[in-house]
């Protein structure tokens, strides 16, 4: 019972060196926060327009991170969906299909749920690995979007008011942006203040004990696929209301740049760490290294491998590899030194 | 709880304000010429006026076609002292449109589009228009509806040539009843749409004993192709097919190889298809490719930056549309060295 009480209370002597210490160790978002600002930094000084022309950069940022801000509901219970550049397309051609504009983006919010209920039941009922069961759905997802387009864009029937939703809403911010915010806010909120969110960490971090806590496993990896499914559902609604059309091959580059912004972010692809938090930095970090490269007219080859060796560093600059890497060359180095005086 | 809360909603706000304190003391900035270090600078060989550019392309030098686009591009810019930044979509739409506002931010003299999914470009458009940046499209044009909305188009009859190809068809075929397969483009892609509906258009007016028995996309690939026309031969039996189109020459090089993979001769049916590239001008010498279409990846290149220059000098009042010439190459003129192959 002291014991317990000793871990739960924090109380170890130290003060508050230790307590600061105790809070970097239990953040994730240590990585993304010093990446940003090396992001800002150089952005600042070499393409100052990425932050003049800020709404062009924080649309960016919305652009990659909407969708990232979902999967890190699934991500954080250890599983994944690789379904969400598909859903988004089908749930772009959905809403075009149907004349009725507001018809049509409930139809296809409904769509991205039924997504990620039928994910989740893939997963949870018949027990197939989400890498496996989601892969199946990314090709059936882009298969019927070619069908139900017609295998051609579908353009809105109400053009204007596609037009007329890419324009600035509140100041600057444009109602990508918001509902971007929202997102955020709403997801945050969710994995941290609500108790069915909270179980989230658990179900990723140790599944078998959140079995034996009693914790509705099932049910919150229900939650999570469907939060998934809606959320690239309504980031397909966006893409389709800002280009006027649904493109049945929209989302070719979401999937990645949305698992890259999870992992830069903090988020364990394995469960129970990470925060929306950290996607947020990672998702801002890639929209404005996006831009400036752009700004900076370097080539889309160029671009991949400074992406992919921030990606690269992200990874192994977690704190647990940096951990591993040390143990095994200080393993090394020993063995060496053992067996040196025998040679 | 409501601590982390504040230190988050803090942070928040302190990223806004310094986003929003950049855009408040640079916000002329983003309209008088902006700070994107072009990717190449120019003065022009006649000492003449130097303008800032933005091209906004679906590919590049990760393509065949690109490769050879870019250098006449990019030396015709230089010559004319057009100062170019360049970006690559590949292909998503999204992507693309990212892109159009970061350059409508950047606030060059014009933009040089080359749609990436015609139906989606509107929005960027009506941007650059309100922005008071002229846009000129290369390789692709804009849908009838949205052409008013650009100063001018350079570039292939992308129609046209599938109206050419068709015309070789419906010569060799004569009077017989031929069943054919088709291996369109990228769907959903300008392009693609255009030249399948210029081949099927004038195969129903001029040879309509031409039958499509069954056709599917093939992405500009070889082996996607290969793979697509395997798949057609197999489904309507070799027996009933007796030629077969490709909307560009990559692709019709994979359907000839599925043929040859059945054990039919290819130089028994009547093949055509659009490019005359390094791939297909040598199989229209062989007799395996019946005909093809020219079409000159450097005159597109170069075209874009004269028509380019021609708008931002002599801002005419109308649009100006300049199309390459589609000329038909089969085995009779296939060595000719104004046809010889560019990609």
């Amino acid at each position: 019972m002291t014991h317990q009480q000793g871990i739960s209370l924090g109380e170890a002597p130290g003060g508050a060196m230790n307590r600061l210490r105790r809070t970097l160790a239990r953040r994730t978002e240590g990585r993304a926060l010093a990446l940003l600002i090396i992001v800002v930094i150089v952005t600042a000084i070499m393409e100052p327009i990425a932050f003049t022309a800020y709404e062009v950069t924080l649309g960016r940022i919305a652009l990659i991170g909407l969708v990232a801000l979902g999967l890190t509901a699934v991500i954080l219970m250890g599983e994944l969906d690789l379904a969400v550049a598909s859903t988004l397309a089908v749930a772009g051609v959905v809403m075009a299909s149907i004349d009725n504009l507001a018809l049509g983006i409930l139809t296809a919010l409904v769509v991205g749920l039924v997504i990620g209920a039928v994910n989740a039941f893939f997963v949870v009922v018949v027990g197939i690995n989400s890498f496996i069961a989601t892969l199946g759905m990314l090709f059936f997802l882009r298969g019927a979007a070619f069908v139900l387009s017609g295998e051609e864009p579908v353009r809105l029937s109400d053009i204007d008011a596609g037009i007329a939703f890419g324009k600035p809403l509140i100041g600057d911010l444009t109602p990508r942006m918001l509902l971007f915010i929202l997102a955020f806010l709403a997801l945050h909120i969710f994995v941290t203040r609500v108790r069915a969110g909270r179980e989230f960490y658990a179900v990723g971090g140790n599944r078998q004990a959140a079995y034996d806590a009693g914790i509705p496993v099932r049910r919150r990896i229900f939650t999570g696929f469907m939060i998934s499914g809606f959320v690239a559902a309504l980031a397909g609604i966006i893409n389709t209301l800002e280009r006027t059309a649904a493109d049945p091959t929209a989302g070719s580059t979401v999937l990645l740049a949305s698992f890259a912004a999870a992992i830069i972010g903090g988020v364990l692809l394995t469960g129970g760490r990470g925060s929306v938090f950290g996607t947020l930095l990672g998702a801002a970090s890639l929209g404005i290294l996006q831009v400036a490269l752009t700004l900076s007219g370097v080539q889309v080859d160029v671009q991949n491998i400074v992406i992919g060796s921030v990606l690269f560093i992200a990874v192994i600059t977690d704190p647990n590899s940096l951990r591993s890497v040390l143990g095994s060359a200080r393993s090394f180095f020993r063995g060496r030194s053992r067996a040196s005086p025998t040679q | 709880m409501s601590k982390n809360f504040l230190r988050l909603a803090s942070l928040l706000a302190v990223g806004m304000l310094i986003l929003a304190a950049c855009g408040d003391g640079d916000s002329s900035d983003t309209t008088t010429g902006g700070d994107a270090e072009p990717a190449a600078t120019a003065a022009p060989a006649d000492g003449g006026e130097t303008f800032e550019i933005f091209a906004l392309l679906p590919q590049g030098n990760d393509q065949p076609y690109g490769t050879t686009y870019l250098p006449p591009f990019e030396a015709k810019a230089a010559e004319l002292g057009l100062n170019v930044t360049i970006t690559n979509s590949q292909y998503d739409a999204d992507k693309q449109a990212s892109e159009c506002e970061v350059a409508v931010a950047a606030n060059p003299d014009l933009i040089i589009l080359w749609p990436a999914v015609g139906d989606t470009v509107r929005p960027c458009l009506e941007a650059a228009n309100a922005a008071g940046i002229p846009v000129t499209v290369t390789n692709s044009d804009l849908n009838p509806e949205d052409q008013e909305l650009s100063a001018a188009y350079s570039g292939p009859d992308t129609y046209g040539q599938g109206v050419a190809s068709a015309e070789i068809f419906c010569e060799l075929a004569g009077g017989e009843d031929v069943g054919i397969i088709m291996v369109n483009g990228l769907t959903g892609n300008s392009t693609a749409i255009d030249r399948e509906a210029g081949f099927e258009d004038t195969i129903n007016e001029q040879c309509p004993n031409v039958t499509i028995l069954a056709r599917q996309p093939g992405n500009w690939n070889k082996d996607e192709s290969q793979i697509a026309a395997s798949e057609m031969i197999t489904a309507v039996g070799a027996e009933n097919i007796g030629g077969a189109y490709a909307a560009d020459d990559t692709m019709v090089a994979g359907v000839i190889d599925a043929f040859k993979a059945q054990g039919i001769d290819p130089a028994s049916l009547i093949i055509t298809s659009i490019g005359n590239t390094f791939l297909g001008n040598p199989l229209v010498v062989s007799g395996e490719l019946d005909g093809t279409v020219f079409q000159s990846s450097s005159w597109d290149g170069e075209n874009a930056a004269v028509v380019a220059h021609q708008v931002l000098t002599e801002s005419p009042s109308e649009r100006i549309v300049l199309f390459m010439p589609s000329v038909p190459v089969t085995a009779d003129n296939a060595d000719d060295p104004s046809v010889a192959p560019e990609w």
